[in-house]
C-alpha cells in the first residue's frame, strides 16, 4: 500500500439469512490485498432476531453458526438497528449469543435511544437534549407497560383480540437479556450511538468505506418521532402501567364501585348498565391495542438508517424506520436535499420493516422512479414471512402493492423464496465497477 | 348557572319545552378575563330525567372500563366552581348530556322531525369516563359515545367529555350514522372523509353558535364595549376566531384536532386534493370541506357585520351575536342537506348540491347571499354543483304515474314508495333489474317561504349488484391489475326521492348503479387501499372490527400519501 492511502474493498457481499420473521444481514467487505492484521475481509452484522421461525425450523443459534463460518471467526462491527425482538432476540438467547460473543465484535452500533446515559443528565458532546432524554425515559416506561400488559393477559393464545394484543405486547418488551449482552459488548469493545448526521465510527473498523446515518433523528432534531405528547411521555406510559399494576385499583372517583372478577358490577346492576359494561371490556382491549401500536411505531422509528458507500456501490439499510423517522432525512433536515441526492443513487436496498406498508415511503420510492433514475439498476433484499402480521390485505406484511412495485422497479430477493434447504440469500458486487449486484 | 339538581321532574301545570343547562363553552383551558373556565348556558329540551342523567334519547352511564368501576350518579348541589367543573363526575355527566342533547336538538330543529339512531333502540349511551385513553369515539356496535381521559403534565386528569367540540363531534357521527347508515359501506374516498368533515363542521358551528365563545375570541372591547373595525375584516376574523379556536382546541386533549382545523383554514384553495395522494386519508381529505364551509361562515359573518360598523368600530356583543347567528344559520343549512344526500356513493359535489337544493326549497330567494357564498367557497376547491344529479320532477315534461298508489302511504310506507319506483322506473332512470330496496321514508317538516308549515317526506333507495370482476368487466367496469377475474365485487347505486305534502314526487337525487366511470374510480380506490374483506372480496366491507370504525386515533399526517 503506497504511503498512507486507505485500503478500499474490491468486493462487497451481502448475506440475508433465513430467520423467519426477523432480520439478519452480514455485510462482508473483501480486500484484494490483506490489511495490516493479515485479514482480507471485514464483516458487519446487522441485526439477529426473529419472532417466528421459518418453516424449516431454523433458529437463531443455527444462523449464528453460519455467521461464524462466513465471517471466519471475526466480527468487526455489530449494528443493532433498534430494540424490537425480531432484530435482536439472537443476542439474548443463550446459544446464539455465546456464538456471537466468540466472534468478539469490536464495535457495537445502536441508535441514540440505546445509549445507557441517554436518560441521564446532559453531558458534554452528547447531542441528546432534555426532550430526547424525556422521550427515552418514556420509552423505557412504555416497554415496562408492554411487559406488564403481556403478563396480565395470561395465557391468551391463538386468534382473537386478547391473543393479538398479547403477541404485539410481547414484541415490544425490552428484551433485557439481549440488551444486557449488547451493553457488555459495547463496554468491552467500542460503541457508538447514532442519530441523524452523527458519526458511526464504522469506518475506523472497516477501512475504505463511507457510512452515513440518516436516522433516527433526536427529539430536538424532529419532535415528530414521538407519537404521544412530548411533554409528558413519562406520565403517558406510567398511567397505563399503573392501571395494570394496581389491581384492584382505587376508583378514579371515590364513590365508584369496583366490579369483582367475573361480575359485571359488584352492585349486581341489571338492565342497560349490565349490557354496556359487559361489552366495554372489548373496547378496553382495543384501546390497549391502539396504545401498544403507538409503542410499536415509536420503537420502529428509533431505527438506524444507514447509507454505506463501498467504492461504486451504495447500500441502504433502514431497519424498520417508518415515515416519521424518514421524513427528517427526506424533507425536514437542513441537509435534506443532499440526503435525497444520496438516496436517489442506491444500488442495494434492504426493504424496510419486512415489506410493510409504511416503511418504504412513497416519496423515497419516487427517488428511484422519477426521471432518469428509473434506468439505474437496483437490487432489493427483503427478509419477511407472510401470515405473521396483518389480518387484512391493507395491513398484511409484506404488503402486496409494495412488493409489486419493488419487483417492477428492481430485482427483489426475498427470504420467502428460499426452499427449506436454503439458509440464506447471497448477493455480491464489485466495488470498482458499476455492475449491479448478482446473486451467488 | 343552571344544573340538574334533581332527576325526576315534578309535574307542572304548564310543562316547559326547554330548560337551561350550563356547559363548558369550549374547553377547560379557555378562560374568561377573571381566569375562570369559560362557561355558557344553553337551552335543551325538557324531559323526564332518571338518574344519569337518563332521558328518552340519552343515558349517561358512568362506567370506567380501564378501572372496571361503575359510579352511581347524583344531581349537582350548590355552587359549581372551576374545581367542580374539572373534577366532579356529576358535572361531567351533565356536561356531556347537555352538549349531546343540544346537538340532537339542532338536527331535529333543522330536519323538523325526530332523528333515529342507526341501531334498533332509542337510547344512545354516553360514557363520560369510559377509558384511560386520549381518545373519544362513537361505537355503533355498543350504541355508545365513549369518552376517554388521561393525565396532563400538570398532574390533573384531562377529560375529553369536557371538550365541547369533541362531544358535539362524536354526537354528530352517531346522528349521521342514523341518517346515512350506508356511509360506512366501502365507497369513494369522499365518503369516509365526509363523516369526519361533517362532524367537524357541526362541532365548530356549534361552538361558534355560543355568543360567549365568540365574544371571547373577538378579544377585549374598550370601555364602551366596542371593538375596532379592523378586528372584523375577513382576514382578522379568520385569525382571531378560527385560528384562535384552533390554537385552543386540543391544547391539552388532542393536538391533532387543533392542527387539523388550522390546516383547514390555511389550506391553499385548489383542486389538487383530487389527485394528491396526501389527501386520500379521510381526515385530511375532509379538511377540504371544512375549509370551504368555514370560509362560507366567515363571509356570512362579515356580510352581517357591515351594517353594524360606524365610527370605525362596532359593538362587540352585537358582533358576537351576528357571528353566532351566522353559525347557526349555516349549521341548519348543513344539517338540512343530509336529507338530500344520496344514501350511498357519496362525493363532495353531493354535499354542495344538497345544501343548495335544500336551501332553495326553504328560501327560494337567496336574499342574504348564503347560497352564493357557498358556491364561491366550494368553487375555490374545484367543487361545483353537479348538473343533472338532482332532477326537479315538477319541471320534467313527462310526469310520474300514480296509478294504484295511495298518496298518504307514499309519505310513510316503504312498500308504497317502492311501488312508485316500480311504476315509474323508466322516467326515473332506475333499472329495476338490479336489486332495489327502499331503505327509509321519513317526514321532513319545515316552515315554507310563506310562513306556512310544509310537511314533505324523503325516501332513500339503494341498488346492489354483485358479480365477479370477469362478469363486470364487459359492462365497462375497469378492473385494476392485480384483481383476479374471479374476485367477487359489490356495486352500489341509489338515490333520494322527495315527496311534497300531497305525496307528489318533487325531486330525485340519484347515483346510477351502472355509472361505470364512478364504479371504476371506486374500485381503483378500494384496490389500491387493500380494502378487501376477510374473504378477499371488494366492495362488501371495509374489514374494520365492529365498534372500532371511528375509534382510530388521528393518524399522523406524515403518513398521508406515503403508505402503500
Amino acid at each position: 500500500m503506497a504511503g498512507n492511502a486507505v485500503p478500499s474493498p474490491s468486493r462487497v457481499r451481502v448475506r440475508m439469512y433465513q430467520v423467519g420473521f426477523g432480520d439478519c444481514f452480514l455485510l462482508t467487505f473483501e480486500y484484494a490485498v490483506p490489511l495490516h492484521d493479515g485479514r482480507d475481509q471485514r464483516n458487519i452484522l446487522v441485526d439477529l432476531g426473529s419472532t417466528r421461525k421459518p418453516p424449516s425450523g431454523t433458529d437463531t443459534a443455527d444462523v449464528a453458526r453460519l455467521i461464524a463460518q462466513h465471517c471466519a471467526g471475526n466480527l468487526d462491527v455489530l449494528v443493532v438497528s433498534h430494540r424490537h425482538k425480531d432484530h435482536l432476540s439472537g443476542f439474548g438467547t443463550k446459544e446464539s449469543k455465546a456464538i456471537i460473543d466468540g466472534l468478539a465484535p469490536k464495535l457495537t452500533v445502536r441508535p441514540w435511544t440505546e445509549d445507557p446515559t441517554a436518560a441521564a443528565d446532559a453531558r458534554e458532546g452528547n447531542p441528546v437534549g432534555d426532550e430526547s432524554r424525556a422521550f427515552v425515559r418514556g420509552l423505557r416506561e412504555g416497554q415496562t407497560f408492554a411487559e406488564t400488559l403481556a403478563r396480565s393477559l395470561g395465557s391468551a393464545q391463538g386468534r382473537g383480540l386478547r391473543a393479538d394484543l398479547k403477541s404485539l405486547a410481547l414484541d415490544e418488551v425490552s428484551n433485557a437479556d439481549a440488551v444486557a449482552q449488547l451493553d457488555q459488548w459495547a463496554s468491552t469493545g467500542a460503541a457508538s450511538y447514532v442519530c441523524f448526521g452523527s458519526p458511526t465510527r464504522i469506518e475506523e473498523f472497516v477501512p475504505g468505506i463511507r457510512v452515513r446515518a440518516l436516522g433516527p433523528p433526536t427529539l430536538e432534531q424532529h419532535p415528530g418521532i414521538a407519537r404521544q405528547r412530548v411533554d409528558d411521555p413519562d406520565e403517558f406510559w406510567m398511567l397505563y402501567r399503573r392501571l395494570l399494576d394496581e389491581m384492584p385499583l382505587a376508583p378514579v372517583f371515590a364513590d365508584g364501585v369496583r366490579a369483582e372478577e367475573g361480575q359485571a358490577t359488584s352492585g349486581g346492576a341489571l338492565g342497560p348498565e349490565r349490557w354496556l359494561i359487559e361489552r366495554l371490556s372489548g373496547q378496553q382491549l382495543a384501546s390497549y391495542l391502539r396504545i401498544v401500536r403507538i409503542l410499536d411505531d415509536v420503537l420502529n422509528n428509533s431505527s438506524i438508517i444507514l447509507v454505506i458507500d463501498a467504492g461504486t456501490q451504495r447500500l441502504l439499510l433502514p431497519g424498520d424506520a417508518q415515515i416519521e423517522n424518514w421524513e427528517y432525512a427526506l424533507r425536514l433536515a437542513p441537509e435534506a436535499p443532499e440526503a435525497r441526492q444520496l438516496l436517489s443513487e442506491v444500488d442495494l436496498y434492504k426493504v424496510g420493516h419486512h415489506g410493510s406498508r409504511n416503511a418504504t415511503p412513497r416519496s423515497l420510492f419516487k427517488l428511484w422512479t422519477d426521471g432518469g433514475a428509473v434506468d439505474r439498476p437496483m437490487t432489493a433484499m427483503m427478509s419477511t414471512l407472510s401470515g405473521v402480521h396483518g389480518d387484512t390485505e391493507a395491513t398484511h406484511v409484506p404488503r402486496a402493492t409494495l412488493v409489486g412495485a419493488l419487483r417492477e422497479r428492481m430485482a427483489l430477493h426475498s427470504t420467502e423464496e428460499l426452499s427449506e434447504d436454503e439458509e440464506f440469500v447471497e448477493m455480491q458486487a464489485s466495488t470498482t465497477s458499476s455492475d449491479p449486484f448478482k446473486r451467488t | 348557572m343552571a344544573y340538574i339538581d334533581r332527576f325526576v321532574e315534578e309535574a307542572r301545570a304548564v310543562p316547559r319545552r326547554t330548560f337551561p343547562m350550563t356547559i363548558v363553552a369550549q374547553d377547560p383551558a379557555v378562560r374568561d378575563n377573571a381566569g375562570r373556565i369559560l362557561m355558557a348556558e344553553v337551552d335543551v329540551s325538557a324531559d323526564r330525567l332518571a338518574p344519569g342523567p337518563w332521558s328518552h334519547r340519552f343515558h349517561v352511564i358512568d362506567y370506567d372500563a380501564s378501572r372496571r368501576t361503575l359510579r352511581q350518579p347524583k344531581p349537582l348541589q350548590g355552587e359549581v366552581s372551576d374545581d367542580i367543573v374539572l373534577s366532579d363526575p356529576d358535572f361531567h355527566a351533565q356536561n356531556v348530556y347537555a352538549i349531546a342533547l343540544r346537538t340532537l336538538g339542532a338536527f331535529e330543529s333543522a330536519l323538523g322531525r325526530r332523528v333515529p339512531w342507526s341501531f334498533a333502540g332509542h337510547v344512545l349511551y354516553l360514557v363520560p369516563h369510559a377509558l384511560a385513553d386520549a381518545n373519544a369515539y362513537y361505537s355503533d356496535d355498543d350504541r355508545a359515545l365513549l369518552f376517554g381521559y388521561f393525565p396532563a403534565s400538570s398532574g390533573r386528569a384531562i377529560y375529553t367529555c369536557l371538550s365541547h367540540d369533541i362531544v358535539a363531534h362524536e354526537t354528530t357521527h352517531a346522528l349521521l350514522d342514523g341518517l346515512r347508515r350506508r356511509f360506512q359501506e366501502p365507497g369513494l374516498p369522499d365518503q369516509p372523509a365526509f363523516h369526519e368533515a361533517f362532524a367537524d363542521i357541526v362541532a365548530l358551528l356549534s361552538v361558534f353558535s355560543v355568543p360567549s365563545v365568540v365574544e371571547h375570541l373577538l378579544g377585549e372591547p374598550d370601555a364602551s364595549g366596542r371593538i375596532a373595525e379592523d378586528r372584523v375584516t375577513e382576514r382578522a376574523l379568520e385569525q382571531s376566531a378560527l385560528i384562535g379556536l384552533a390554537e385552543e382546541m386540543g391544547e391539552e386533549v388532542h393536538s391533532e384536532r387543533g392542527k387539523a382545523l388550522r390546516r383547514s383554514i390555511e389550506v391553499e384553495p385548489s383542486d389538487r386534493w383530487r389527485t394528491d395522494p396526501a389527501f386520500l386519508p379521510a381526515h385530511r381529505r375532509g379538511e377540504v370541506l371544512v375549509a370551504a364551509v368555514m370560509r362560507t361562515f366567515l363571509r356570512m359573518w362579515r356580510d352581517r357585520l357591515r351594517a353594524l360598523i360606524h365610527g370605525g368600530g362596532l359593538d362587540r356583543a352585537r358582533a358576537a351575536e351576528e357571528g353566532a347567528k351566522s353559525a347557526d344559520h349555516l349549521l341548519k343549512i348543513a344539517i338540512r342537506s343530509v336529507d338530500y344526500l344520496p344514501p350511498v356513493e357519496f362525493e363532495f359535489e353531493d354535499f354542495l348540491d344538497a345544501m343548495l337544493v335544500s336551501d332553495t326549497e326553504l328560501a327560494p330567494q337567496d336574499e342574504h347571499g348564503y347560497r352564493d357564498a357557498l358556491r364561491v367557497a366550494f368553487e375555490l376547491f374545484g367543487v361545483l354543483q353537479p348538473q343533472g344529479r338532482t332532477i326537479d320532477l315538477s319541471t320534467e315534461r313527462a310526469r310520474p304515474l300514480y296509478r294504484h298508489l295511495h298518496f298518504g302511504s307514499l309519505r310513510t310506507d316503504r312498500d308504497e314508495v317502492f311501488r312508485f319506483i316500480w311504476e315509474n322506473a323508466d322516467l326515473l332512470g332506475i333499472d329495476t333489474s338490479y336489486y332495489t330496496t327502499v331503505e327509509s321514508v321519513r317526514p321532513a317538516t319545515r316552515v315554507g317561504p310563506d310562513g306556512f308549515i310544509v310537511s314533505e317526506s324523503v325516501a332513500d333507495y339503494v341498488q346492489i349488484l354483485e358479480g365477479t370482476a370477469a362478469e363486470l368487466a364487459p359492462r365497462d367496469l375497469v378492473v385494476p391489475s392485480g384483481v383476479g377475474g374471479s374476485t367477487p365485487i359489490q356495486l352500489f347505486g341509489g338515490g333520494t326521492l322527495v315527496f311534497d305534502e300531497f305525496g307528489g314526487a318533487k325531486l330525485h337525487q340519484r347515483k346510477p348503479i351502472m355509472d361505470m366511470d364512478r364504479q371504476s374510480r371506486r374500485l381503483a380506490y378500494l384496490t389500491e387501499g387493500g380494502m378487501r374483506d376477510t374473504r378477499g372480496r371488494l366492495g362488501f366491507s371495509l374489514g374494520t372490527p365492529l365498534g372500532q370504525r371511528f375509534a382510530e386515533f388521528h393518524r399522523p399526517d406524515t403518513r398521508s400519501g406515503e403508505d402503500w
